[in-house]
């Protein structure tokens, strides 16, 4: 037996290379059926969506990693976005200013749910159903009735229009990709990032190893609420200057369907950010597909949950022949 | 080993959800009874109002016991896709009763089967393909929503039989002694009262029941002891999806209107009934609730909301609802989590 190679995951897995080719075929299809497809102008918004979903995928990947799950990063979403949003139009503080706002009010929220998590001995799923409650009620008081309007365009850096963009490449998208590929990188190479695996695979283990479980797991949940604030500069920085009350709404489950897409266990010990972030931009690619090819845009949903399905099907009947060599 | 008479109170309140329910529950309608004499609310908050809020029980507590069967079941058993099943199969009623003109209990029927239909996707995936609830069910709820919505290309049904339908929620009076009692609305007898003791019975009085908590607590011991563990797997999710399809039913009647997005709008229905579960004492982990927590933890929920209702004008009043919902949902997972650390448990 090789020592290295069972040390080390496969750099990238069969999954990544299965998304990275689905992607391709999917957008070559498109490409041929909607001319307009493969043009900036159709691409650039779709990278732009893909952003939020991926960067949250981030700290997503890392919490289901160690065994739990974050449901309320909907909500929080729309906690750091009026605040941010409101933070930009009434008290009109600039770029740096909101972004360090946004962050800041994300870590708070995923501290909440790390101290809970890691120190109420709770499963993540009931304690962050909860949260989710909180939070929205949060987001909707601070939202007061009605929505926030007149959003300057302090945000613009990250996605709208030319002042977004680097070779064409909004920086949305690509802050997004450089964070991905660090997490990637530190997941992988570090003994730190090898904890969060280690406690996904078995908890009890870890600890008699040596491993600093609550405070990893407490790490996870204010990682993710951290991402999810910039997240928010994001989603503020995409739409127009016009945020209404549905921010948020929904992505929770969008950001967990992309971590699932990209191949990471639900139980815990085994995952990839490269992955997620594959899964993210395979969602959107669909979403924007099916608008594009004139369909309803709730039809997305539907291939989402097929996706989700195969993929996992597929990992699920590959554990299956493994677990059938090995016997 | 003496326990002193207070040590003893707190280890029944910890150790028994339904005798902290029932504390809750007298705590919440005593305070807001406090508040309706000091003349805080903006209506007030009586006998007749804690019945005609009970109209909000039927669904809720509903779903809230197909999640109990589901996560009886173990194996991280959970069904996020229940909302959804109500949006779907609430189309499939409002095209059966309101368009193709079927008798009410054809319709119903229908409904009910085809609810258990998208339970039985669920619990094929669960069971006999071995995904996690979580990831089938999330699955399948994109999937479900999606047909719902496109099914009749976004527009509710709202023809003539489906308006009048109006009239399964109306309150009536009780016969003989109805004078005397607030009137109670019909849905409690027509749909709650009859799954409440249908599952009841299930649970508690059938084999079924006993092997479905006996794979929840430990399915390796299941199957070594010779239960059909996928079997009984399986039906949990099927009879999940048929509470659905019966809450369908409710909730078409209590729009007035079959709505594609009845069942997930807002925060959607699974997340509620799943509170609701939790709160009533289910064990996430699989083979412990009981019918009891959940129907108590019901009415804590509904009367508790209908109060808040009163308390807070307008907006204000369905936000108060959500801080409420998640900070009991909070405060019975921690407590779960003590009582299991400090007595082993909850029943």
């Amino acid at each position: 037996m090789n020592g290295k190679a069972r040390v080390l995951p496969p750099p990238v897995t069969s999954q990544e290379v299965v998304l990275l080719g689905v992607i391709a075929v999917l957008w070559a299809a498109l490409a041929v059926s909607t001319p307009a497809f493969l043009t900036a102008g159709s691409i650039q918004p779709l990278l732009v969506a893909t952003a939020p979903v991926a960067l949250v995928g981030v700290g997503m990947t890392i919490v289901i990693i160690t065994g739990g799950i974050d449901v309320s990063v909907g909500g929080a979403i729309m906690v750091c976005s009026v605040l941010t949003a409101k933070a930009l139009v009434e008290a009109e503080v600039g770029l740096g200013v909101a972004v360090l706002l946004a962050v800041a009010a994300g870590g708070v929220l995923g501290l909440v749910n790390g101290v809970l998590i890691a120190y109420g001995r709770v499963h993540a799923i009931i304690i962050t159903f909860g949260t989710a409650n909180l939070f929205l009620f949060l987001g909707l008081r601070i939202f007061g009735s009605g929505t926030v309007n007149g959003i300057p365009g302090t945000l613009a850096f990250f996605g709208r229009g030319t002042a977004g963009r680097t070779l064409g490449v909004p920086h949305a998208f690509l802050i997004t990709a450089l964070l991905t590929v660090a997490a990637w990188w530190y997941l992988r190479h570090t003994a730190g990032g090898r904890h969060f695996f280690a406690i996904g695979g078995d908890a009890q283990a870890a600890r008699l190893a040596g491993v600093r479980v609550r405070r990893r797991v407490l790490l996870a949940y204010l990682v993710t609420g951290l991402l999810v604030g910039l997240a928010s500069c994001f989603v503020i920085a995409q739409g127009t200057s016009t945020l209404d009350q549905s921010v948020g709404s929904g992505k929770e489950l969008a950001v967990i369907a992309a971590v699932v897409i990209g191949g990471t266990s639900i139980m815990g010990g085994r995952g990839s950010v490269l992955g997620t972030f594959l899964g993210a931009l395979l969602v959107q690619s669909v979403a924007s597909g099916v608008t594009q090819l004139g369909w309803r845009s709730q039809l997305s949903d539907l291939f989402v949950g097929i996706f989700i399905i195969v993929a996992v099907g597929a990992d699920l009947l590959r554990a299956r022949a493994r677990a059938r060599r090995n016997r | 080993m003496t326990e002193s008479l207070g040590a003893r109170l707190l280890r029944i309140l910890l150790t028994q959800r339904i005798a902290l329910l029932a504390v809750l529950i007298v705590a919440v309608v005593v305070t807001f009874f406090v508040q309706d004499a000091g003349g805080y609310l903006t209506a007030p908050y009586d006998f007749d109002y804690m019945s005609a809020a009970l109209i909000n029980a039927v669904p809720l507590a509903m779903l809230g016991l197909a999640e109990l069967l589901v996560i009886l079941s173990g194996r991280g058993g959970i069904d996020l896709s229940v909302g959804a099943i109500v949006s779907l199969a609430g189309m499939v009623f409002g095209f059966a009763y309101g368009e193709w003109g079927w008798p009410l209990w054809a319709a119903i029927i229908l409904t009910a089967l085809f609810g258990a239909l998208c339970g039985a996707l669920n619990g094929f995936l669960v069971s006999f393909i071995g995904f996690p609830a979580l990831i089938a069910t999330l699955a399948t709820y994109y999937a479900y929503k999606s047909l719902a919505i496109v099914i009749n290309d976004q527009q509710p049904i709202s023809t003539k039989p489906i308006q009048q339908l109006f009239s399964i929620s109306e309150s009536v009076e009780l016969p003989l002694f109805g004078q005397y009692v607030p009137d109670v609305p019909l849905g409690i007898f027509t749909f709650l009262l009859p799954t409440v003791v249908a599952v009841w019975v299930l649970l508690a009085r059938t084999t079924y029941g006993r092997r479905l908590y006996a794979i929840g607590t430990n399915d390796v011991a299941g199957r070594w002891a010779g239960l059909p563990v996928r079997d009984t797997r399986f039906k949990a999710y099927v009879y999940a999806g048929l509470l659905s399809g019966l809450v369908a039913v409710v909730t078409v009647g209590q729009f007035a209107s079959a709505r594609p997005d009845a069942g997930v709008s807002g925060n959607g229905m699974a997340l509620p009934a799943i509170t609701i579960a939790v709160l009533g004492g289910v064990a996430i982990t699989g083979g412990i609730g009981r019918v009891a927590g959940v129907v108590l933890a019901t009415l804590l929920i509904v009367w508790l909301n209908a109060g808040i209702l009163l308390a807070f004008v307008g907006n204000e009043g369905s936000q108060y609802q959500l801080l409420a919902l998640g900070a009991v949902l909070i405060f019975a997972a921690l407590l779960n989590g003590l009582t299991n650390r400090r007595y082993g448990g909850t029943s």
